[in-house]
């Protein structure tokens, strides 16, 4: 029985630069052992240190460019927990619809133009029959439309703007454009991939044509969802922010404001259409593909999550005046904070852990570790403890080949620039499959009595369950689950995007224009030491950004993103990380086409250039190594 | 000829005077104007109806146009300055670097100015002032290169944007340019202090009229000025007549 | 840079004949397994010009520059990718991966030598042989001048491309440059911005697809369309900037009013950009807009022009914080309280002199 070991460098289709390394037995098809290696460094939290913590969200923001917005908000709330600045309502607000149209656009990006050619394939989708792509289309939204819907304060959208198109003309026309680029021999972005995959057979021509034909009508799409971004931050990627609220004013006396009713209007929009391009598009699309793969048994994938996920909470309804004292914990809409062991053997064992408040500041509970990362640890010990931070860069190179040529790289030594994230020393799964286990267990089990938004969750979860006819735990844990949460926590972030519009919208009404605190804006109104923690449920799962100020500059600043946590090497006493562990857990058909095991790493969504961002490699005493940004002033300044 | 008696000495031409003046006042008015539009401010408070800096005929607009007439004045004013040197031996100031003597003399005035010297040779103009201008130019030079850079890149295809837009990706990008402008025009003004400061004290300390002489064009020495030859000659007509009136006004000169 | 033949001309200029090539049109529709009716469609395919080749590469960046180019409203980012370009290489969108994937990349380089444009995303690290980026078990670097070498073109998308970007910001850990640093040798073009405006980024294969060549460049190899005006003399808050309305702070009464953000750090007047003209979404806002100034995010170097809420940076001196004028105003006091010292001085001596009535060219002690 041969078992053959296959990279996967570069893993496209993601942000980044990944590499994986599978062995595969060639007769069972198991995937004996995988490594997930981040192949690139760029130092950025080294690069803020010594500058002003008002400019800390524009540096960090460009850590990554996919989920745009989600440093920028993590710094800016770790900033004003650090010099307490609440922030005004209408800021919170704003901030929120940001987030919740970042999770939303990024979510359906990620599934049609990242993950879809995982799924279907366009040399399929020239088999298919018009016609009968027409009839599957009308099935596929008469069944799998999951009709749910969040409160909806104020609906203009008289229709919905976009529908899918369900005529034969249109899909014939796609499949000319499609035969064209095939016969033209420019395959272009289609070029070379295994299309022979006998996977590419699981789903009929017809789904293959209607998914092509999404493909690029939301390619065109996708642009309009970010509306929020371009009226409320000038840009998208990288809007703007400032610490303390937002830079859009507004005013409806003056002729130039930021901010007007027109603005509104363009916000509004911009959130309908999200709303329908998820709810008739995404969502049907995503359980029609689903529900093939589920019933044919492709279950498989789950991973990390059955063991253990992790998450922060995200959408504070009202301001908040700090985190770190637990305020942030008691103003959620969405209470995704804490952790879940075992959710694989079912609800009725799955055990929860809060996770609150100073939790974040005690090294015992967030620590990483560098076993198998290129940095070595002083005096050879193998643990790792946050409050000696140390980095040394210990770049070792591959196992085979040379250090600037690899072809293998070392599973038992060294292999990556990621660190292994831990959570009272164990790995943990971060991302929206991790955050609804969380939520659907915290509200079954009564820990939880919840809101809208989390009565929602745990609706979508019971009617897919329904979809499906498995039960949660059965289809959750695994790739097509974790691509199917990604879906439905599109439409419940469409939906927050709804809400908190209509509570901007009735904020302002009661007369109140505010969007930025300004009086702690000056540095002399600032103590000569702080420190703040910021969170955020990034699209990818839990962020947080850790930050120490000193003299009105950046003594020290950390991030833990959610794509280290998932994609982490492995460690003798946390185990492996979600990626390894999900590849672990897929069976391979083919061994030198892994189909299998890159739609399992594209259902995580990888955005490495998060993960990957963090250390000094220059070899040198960097504070920012400490887990714990409180450990600096602590530990008085190692 | 060093009996002691004040002589008149013909140094600067009408131009160079001209020049000195018109270049004291447009940098005082470019220094000035320069830190408003750095930092602009109100006078007044801020409503919310459109209110404009000091007043109506103040804005930032007119204070730029301000600037910018001030910095064409100045850069024309050059002109002045190279005809006299062309016209008159007196405005050849340029230190002569390639001569002993320079560095010799150069160490006489800077032991005086130290205090480790009671007294100095004659000059007319003393090497460290000579150099000093010249460095003043250059100051000017760099922010006239980077003022016109800022200046003309309003409208980048004309022939002065295209030439200008070099001095941008020289400098690495245009922010530089402006820090540049913002850090000389401070050394240009801690020149002026120190030679306002040395022209009172040649005065006071030696009476060689150092200050009138940027009126008159005129200066008075008691001895030969070592760099008779270097900038002017005596048998210059006006030095002869400014000897008499010389003789004539000055009681305690004789 | 000349276009790719199709395959009606392949045929044509083997002398094969037209019936030979409607047959292999008929084969071909048979292998795609399509039905014989859509051999027309073959046939006007592969009668059709192909594509100009692009390969997309991607270095230390965030790929910001990719969504932004996904964004374009005119031209479509479906326009570009399927009927004007043929992004054959392109680890954020295309399908393949792995193995297959690079040999893809290297097919193409051979095939296509001195026809293909290279656009490149990020900075190039280049400490320690530039293993700090790996792509493909290689240093990004390798792979960047392997292709540059049969480039016609070469596009730098975004500032990391352009300029080196954020990581190279002090203190530059990776040590990264600019595209331009490490590969020469053909015709760069400059499309900076973190990230560039999505039309901007675009236009750039419109202008070639329209014209059939690159867009004219300014002195840095910048578009001259899209780059030669500042954001300060295109925007549209220059009018309140001209009579002196600003926005003292954020949120302010002049904020609100949509006054300049002169006051605030905008780098507008320094910065050239098409922010001010065309602005975000065909129009619809730009930061400044969006009540934020400018960082200047598509000027060289911008990343160490900060602080971003100042006009001038501050320059730290042994904990102090202080500016240009701070500096300027001390440098002049003490520059003032010298030459009164140094009077006094020279007045003291004066009168000692005077009173010891010593020889002139007496040397003090
Ligand atoms: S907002 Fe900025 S770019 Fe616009 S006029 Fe004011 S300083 Fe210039």
């Amino acid at each position: 029985m041969s078992v053959k070991r296959v990279v996967i460098d570069p893993v496209s289709r993601i942000e980044g630069h990944l590499r994986l390394e599978i062995k595969v037995d060639e007769s069972s098809g198991k995937v004996e052992d995988a490594l997930s290696s981040g192949t690139a460094w760029r130092g950025i939290e080294l690069i803020v240190q010594g500058r002003d913590p008002r400019d800390a969200w524009a540096f960090v923001q460009r850590i990554c460019g996919v989920c745009t917005t989600v440093h920028a908000l993590a710094s800016l709330r770790a900033v004003e927990d650090a010099l307490g600045i609440e922030i005004p309502k209408n800021a919170n607000y704003i901030r929120n619809i940001m987030a919740a149209t970042q999770n939303a656009q990024d979510h359906l990006i990620h599934f049609y133009h990242l993950h879809a050619l995982d799924w279907v394939s366009p040399l399929e989708a020239l088999k298919a029959d018009p016609a009968s792509t027409v009839e599957l289309q009308n099935a596929v939204l008469e069944k799998y439309r999951l009709p749910l819907s969040g409160p909806v304060g104020l609906a203009f959208d008289a229709y919905p703007k976009e529908f899918p198109k369900a005529t034969t003309l249109y899909f014939k026309t796609v499949q000319q454009k499609v035969g064209q680029i095939v016969a033209s021999g420019q395959l272009g972005i289609f070029a070379s991939h295994w299309w022979d995959h006998q996977d590419y057979k699981l789903l009929a021509p017809e789904v293959h044509l209607m998914a092509i034909a999404h493909y690029l009508n939301l390619l065109d799409r996708q642009r309009e969802l970010v509306g929020a971004h371009v009226i409320f931050g000038g840009k998208n990627p990288h809007p703007h922010y400032i610490v303390g609220g937002m830079p859009c004013s507004i005013s409806f006396s003056d002729m130039n404001a930021s901010v007007n009713s027109e603005r509104l209007a363009v916000v509004d929009a911009s959130i309908s259409l999200g709303i329908n391009l998820i709810n008739y598009f995404y969502l049907p699309d995503l359980l029609a593909i689903g529900d093939i793969y589920v019933k044919k048994g492709y279950t498989d994938g789950g991973g990390l999550a059955k063991e253990r996920v992790l998450g922060y909470g995200d959408f504070p309804d009202e301001p908040y005046n700090g985190i770190a004292n637990g305020d942030f914990h008691k103003k959620l809409l969405l209470r995704s904070n804490g952790v879940v062991e075992n959710f694989g053997q079912g609800l009725a064992s799955a055990v929860f852990y809060n996770l609150e408040g100073r939790d974040y500041a005690d090294p015992a509970i967030l620590a990483e570790g560098v076993e198998h990362s290129w940095y070595s640890y002083p005096q050879g010990k193998s643990n790792f403890h946050p409050w000696d931070g140390i980095t040394e860069a210990q770049y070792t190179g591959p196992k085979e080949g040379n250090k600037d040529s690899w072809i293998y790289l070392d599973e038992a030594g060294k292999y990556s620039w990621l660190k292994t994230p831990k959570w009272r020393g164990k790995s943990a799964e971060v991302g929206p499959l991790a955050r609804y286990i969380i939520i659907y267990t915290k509200v079954k089990k009564g820990i939880i009595e919840p809101t809208w938004a989390e009565k929602m969750v745990v609706d979508q979860v019971e009617s897919v369950s329904r979809v499906l006819s498995l039960p949660p735990e059965n289809w959750l844990l695994s790739t097509v689950g974790r691509s199917v949460v990604r879906g439905l926590e599109a439409q419940l972030h469409a939906y927050i995007n709804k809400y908190y519009f209509a509570k901007l919208v009735k904020n302002i009404r009661s007369g109140d224009t505010a969007v930025a605190s300004t009086e702690k804006w000056e540095p002399s109104s600032w103590p000569k030491e702080a420190q703040g923690v910021g969170l955020h449920e990034a699209p990818r799962g839990a962020l947080g950004h850790w930050v120490v100020i000193k003299n009105a500059k950046i003594a020290n600043y950390q991030a833990i993103v959610p794509t280290t946590w998932n994609a982490c090497p492995r460690d003798s006493q946390a185990g492996y990380g979600a990626y390894e562990a999900s590849m672990i857990d897929t069976k391979v058909k083919v061994a030198d086409q892994p189909l299998e095991i890159l739609k399992a790493i594209h259902a995580f969504d990888p955005c490495v250039a998060c993960a990957t961002h963090l250390y000094d490699a220059a070899g040198n005493e960097v504070g920012m190594v400490d887990t714990d940004p409180y450990a600096i002033v602590k530990g008085g300044g190692r | 000829m060093s009996d002691g008696q004040l002589k008149a000495y013909y140094v600067y031409s009408p131009w160079l005077r001209i020049f000195h003046w018109l270049m004291v006042m447009s940098i005082v008015v470019l220094f000035f104007t320069g830190l408003y539009i750095g930092n602009p401010f109100f006078i007044g408070s801020q409503g919310l109806e459109p209110t404009y800096a000091f007043s109506e005929r103040l804005s930032m607009e007119t204070v730029r146009f301000i600037h910018f007439a001030a910095a064409f004045i100045l850069v024309c004013a050059f002109v002045l300055r190279v005809y006299g040197f062309v016209v008159n031996k007196g405005d050849r100031l340029l230190p002569r670097f390639w001569t002993k003597q320079h560095w010799a003399w150069t160490m006489d005035i800077m032991l005086h100015y130290m205090l480790l010297r009671a007294s100095h040779k004659p000059y007319l103009r003393n090497p460290l002032a000579r150099m000093s201008y010249l460095g003043v130019y250059f100051l000017i030079g760099i922010e006239a290169i980077t003022g016109f850079t800022m200046y003309v890149m309003v409208d980048p295809k004309s022939i002065w944007g295209q030439s200008f837009s070099l001095v941008n990706s020289l400098l690495i990008n245009e922010y530089y340019v402006h820090l540049i402008h913002h850090y000389v025009a401070w050394l240009i003004i801690i020149f002026a202090v120190v030679h306002i400061y040395m022209a009172v004290r040649a005065d006071f300390m030696e009476r060689e009229g150092e200050i009138s002489s940027m009126f008159s064009g005129v200066k008075f020495l008691a001895h030969q000025p070592v760099d008779l030859g270097e900038i002017a000659t005596e048998e210059d007509s006006l030095v002869r007549y400014w000897d008499n009136i010389a003789r004539d006004s000055r009681p305690h000169s004789g | 840079m000349q276009t790719n033949n199709s395959l009606w001309e392949l045929f044509q200029k083997r002398g094969l004949s037209r019936r030979s090539f409607l047959k292999t049109c008929a084969m071909i529709t048979g292998l795609l397994g399509l039905s014989p009716l859509k051999c027309t469609e073959v046939v006007a395919a592969a009668e059709e010009k192909n594509l100009p080749v692009v390969i997309w590469l991607h270095g230390h960046e965030c790929t910001g520059c990719d969504e932004s180019f996904l964004r374009s409203q005119t031209p479509l980012a479906s326009d570009v990718i399927l009927n004007m370009i043929s992004v054959e290489y392109d680890d954020c969108l295309s399908a393949a991966a792995g193995e297959p994937f690079e040999q893809h990349f290297k097919e193409i380089i051979e095939k296509y030598a001195g026809q293909y444009i290279l656009a490149v995303e990020g900075g190039v690290p280049l400490a320690e042989n530039g293993i700090y980026c790996m792509v493909g078990g290689r240093p990004f670097v390798t792979v960047l001048k392997e292709a540059a070498a049969g480039a016609a073109a070469i596009v730098e998308y975004g500032s990391c491309s352009a300029w080196g970007g954020i990581q190279s910001a002090k203190p530059n850990p990776t040590n990264t440059v600019a595209v331009s640093q490490i590969v020469g040798g053909t015709t760069i073009v400059k499309v900076p911005g973190c990230p560039p405006i999505p039309e901007v980024m675009t236009a750039v294969i419109m202008h070639f697809a329209l014209f059939g060549q690159l867009p004219p460049l300014d002195t840095s190899g910048r578009p001259k369309q899209f780059y030669g005006n500042r954001i300060h003399d295109t925007c549209y808050r220059r009018p309140f900037f001209d009579s002196g309305m600003f926005a003292e702070r954020f949120d302010d009464a002049g904020a609100k009013a949509g006054w300049c953000l002169y006051k605030v750090g905008c780098r507008g007047p320094a910065t050239y950009n098409s922010c001010g003209n065309m602005r975000w979404w065909n129009g619809l806002s730009y930061p400044i807009q969006s009540g934020h100034g400018c960082i200047g995010c598509s000027n060289n170097g911008f990343w160490d022009n900060d602080q971003f809420y100042e006009r001038l940076p501050n320059i730290p001196i042994s904990a102090t914080i202080a500016n240009a004028d701070t500096i300027g105003a001390v440098a002049t006091g003490v520059a003032v309280a010298g030459v009164v010292a140094h009077g006094a001085l020279s007045v003291v001596e004066k009168y000692k002199r005077q009173r010891q009535s010593k020889p002139e060219e007496e040397r003090r002690p």
